[in-house]
């Protein structure tokens, strides 16, 4: 898989790039507008890394041009914290995700993974949390080595859960996915499809587990080592 | 120290100003009973010239050719009267004496050259049985019996004259002076106090001023003359401390934002590097300064730029976001965080990325003070509040008037916090016309309220139908 980092801060574009190539990434760092826009023209990437504050333009307007031009390189900006409150409609418009300046690498390896685990993305084919591991395809539900076989509705929700893991998936994303707008099951049946789906996963000994955040909705984690 | 410093200028005014009155009372007093004895003293030897005359007048020659004093029976119980307060000799010659009273005095007097025209006086001393002390005077008045030598005198402890003049100018005027000291002195006092009023009022504006209000200035009409020269330097003075904490918040800002950067490189560093014991420290510590530099950064920032309090905000979003950021952070520390949202959406007017931060610090430091598998509870209420509920030791009650300010951490176990969080969260209240409150939490733990000022109707989002009006 194949990133590039657009960063002028020659310190924090190598300490980020030196830890994406130990995650397993391929990654190329420049530190212009003009030298990004020539690289996407290029390369296909699975992902780009922007930072707003750039020395010939601003991230934003490159990343417009970008959408503009077709281009749906899945891609994180980087931006200073008070920057956030003026520019996080623009952000919502273009950018699939955003970080805080300063962030920790950990974060932005997580963040730069979920982007990843999108549906399309370089890792939504096969998604990994823990010993999980979920074919989209063929739809396969593994633990480790054994095979875990779940209903359709509770397959789906960790489908979700599996493509934000570590994030809170909120509760109506499940009710819109998992439901037409006319089924009259409603809502009140995700906490008992959770329940299950939390019960074989502990009984399977998967290494993720799920946690119910009251009011808002779900969150998958992997278990800490 | 023997004698106190009046330090109150009206004070100091009212005691000197008293003193005077007093003095100058008690000198306008003494002139008069001064004045009084003189005038008694005057009246007194009228009297006894008088009395001589008097005498003189009832002294008669018989027909046998005897001088010889018939005094009406009035005039004669006075003079016989047992204490001998009123005494005389009437002379012809030195010692022809032609009557006395008491009959001892003509003995005396007989000793004494005639009297002349003018009236000679005379001191008596130890006189009579009990030795008293008589003072009077000797004239010579014609009469039937040609010029005769009168003396007149009366005790000096019966000075009845002066005595009831004294008596009378005490009863009728003398109570008044004290009254009237008093009532100068209340007047003054009043006097006083009113013309420093505006100095008073000048001095609560004066109190409000601090770091956070130093615009204030304080108003230089309907000051005495004395003081406004006072006020207008004390308001050059503010004028010149506002352009230093100005100064001093752009130096803050300018540093935290400078700071970011080598902090996000050493951040970033620390991550890839193998780590051993001595490194988690190091990256603890690294943590923990970002988060300062981060807060500082917000703090300078609330304190410079006017917050844009305008938009419809809905509580229930906001808080549903911030525990969905905070949860994968609370549980990484197996403390679960949950939401009470209440059923109709609550709409409030403020900034949604203030109330948010503001939210993220209740929410951080609950989390950080609540025991192990103990929850964290977010709730919104339709009066427009939201509040943050934590199991943990809870706040001590001398503690909770602190907590607000910067830089204050409590004195329990050694935190991460740099103690700015709660001073945001305050500053960006304020900049809502909202307010935080503190309660204990029913069953062990601390509440946190956010009560916001502008409450907008809540029929805005969801279902119209049963939603309370605009309350507030």
């Amino acid at each position: 898989m194949r990133l590039l980092i657009v960063e002028d801060e020659a310190r924090i574009a190598e300490l980020v790039q030196g830890a994406l190539a130990r995650a397993g990434f391929a990654v190329d760092s420049v530190a212009l507008c003009a030298d990004a826009r020539a690289a996407l023209t290029v390369t296909s990437y699975d992902a780009a890394i922007v930072d707003l504050g750039l020395p010939d333009g601003d991230g934003l307007s490159l990343l417009a041009e970008l959408r503009a031009n077709g281009n749906l390189t899945p891609v994180l900006v980087l931006t200073a914290r008070d920057a956030v409150e003026d520019r996080v409609r623009g952000l919502d418009t273009g950018a699939d995700d955003y970080l805080v300046k300063p962030f920790a690498i950990e974060e932005l390896i997580a963040r730069t993974k979920a982007l990843l685990r999108r549906p399309g993305g370089a890792l939504g084919v096969t998604l990994k949390a823990g010993n999980i591991s979920f074919d989209t395809i063929e739809r396969d539900v593994s633990i480790g080595d054994a095979s875990l076989v779940l209903p359709r509705r509770e397959s789906a929700i960790l489908e979700h859960l599996m493509r934000r893991l570590g994030c809170v998936v909120p509760k109506p994303v499940f009710e819109e996915k998992l439901y037409g707008l006319n089924d009259e099951h409603g809502s009140n049946t995700i906490p008992v499809h959770v329940h299950h789906l939390r019960r074989k996963l502990l009984d399977a000994g998967a290494t993720a587990e799920i946690h119910t955040v009251r009011g808002v909705g779900y969150i998958l984690t992997e278990s800490s080592t | 120290m023997k004698t106190v410093r009046l330090r109150s200028l009206q004070a100091r005014l009212a005691l000197r100003l008293a003193a005077l009155y007093v003095a100058a009372t008690a000198i306008a007093v003494a002139v008069l009973i001064y004045q009084a004895y003189e005038t008694a003293d005057t009246l007194n030897d009228r009297e006894l010239s008088l009395r001589a005359a008097d005498l003189a007048r009832y002294v008669a020659v018989d027909s046998t050719g005897a001088v010889r004093l018939e005094l009406p029976a009035e005039l004669t119980a006075r003079y016989q009267a047992a204490d001998n307060t009123d005494i005389f000799a009437v002379r012809r010659a030195a010692d022809a004496v032609v009557a006395a009273s008491p009959p001892n005095f003509g003995e005396v007097a007989a000793k004494w050259p005639v009297g002349t025209d003018d009236p000679s006086y005379f001191r008596l001393k130890d006189f009579g049985g009990e030795g008293r002390e008589y003072y009077g005077l000797t004239v010579v008045q014609s009469s039937a019996a040609g010029p005769l030598s009168v003396s007149v005198a009366r005790a000096a402890d019966a000075d009845v004259l002066v005595h009831s003049l004294l008596r009378e100018f005490v009863l009728d005027l003398g109570w008044i002076i004290p009254l009237l000291v008093i009532a100068t002195l209340v007047v003054g006092a009043v006097a006083i106090r009113s013309a420093f009023k505006p100095v008073a009022e000048v001095s609560q504006m004066a109190a409000a001023i601090g770091p956070g209000a130093t615009s204030i200035r304080l108003p230089e009409t309907n000051l005495p003359s004395e003081i406004t020269p006072l006020v207008s330097a004390v308001n050059r003075a503010l004028d010149r401390l506002e352009q230093g904490f100005h100064l001093q918040r752009r130096f803050t800002a300018n540093a935290a934002h400078e700071l970011r950067t080598p902090l996000a490189i050493v951040t970033a560093a620390l991550d890839v590097v193998e780590g051993n014991g001595e490194i988690t420290k190091i990256k603890t510590d690294v943590a923990r300064m970002n988060r300062l530099v981060d807060q500082l950064l917000r703090v300078a920032r609330l304190d410079a730029v006017a917050l844009d309090v305008s938009d419809a905000v809905d509580l229930d979003d906001v808080a549903s976001e911030i525990v969905a950021a905070m949860a994968p952070w609370s549980l990484a520390r197996k403390k679960s965080i949950a939401l009470h949202a209440n059923t109709e959406p609550v709409v409030v007017k403020g900034n949604r990325y203030a109330i948010g931060d503001a939210l993220r610090n209740l929410v951080e430091n609950a989390v950080a003070h609540a025991p192990p598998s103990s929850e964290v509870t977010v709730s919104t209420s339709a009066n427009g509040t939201v509040s943050v509920a934590d199991r943990g030791p809870g706040i001590a009650a001398e503690q909770r008037k602190h907590i607000f300010e910067r830089f204050w951490r409590g004195t329990g176990k050694e935190g991460s916090g740099a103690g700015l969080g709660l001073a945001i969260v305050i500053e960006i209240m304020k900049a809502h016309q909202g307010s935080i409150s503190i309660d204990d939490n029913p069953g062990g733990g601390i509440i946190f309220t956010l009560r916001f000022g502008h409450l907008i109707s809540q029929q805005k989002k969801k279902s119209p139908a049963g939603a309370a009006g605009p309350s507030e």
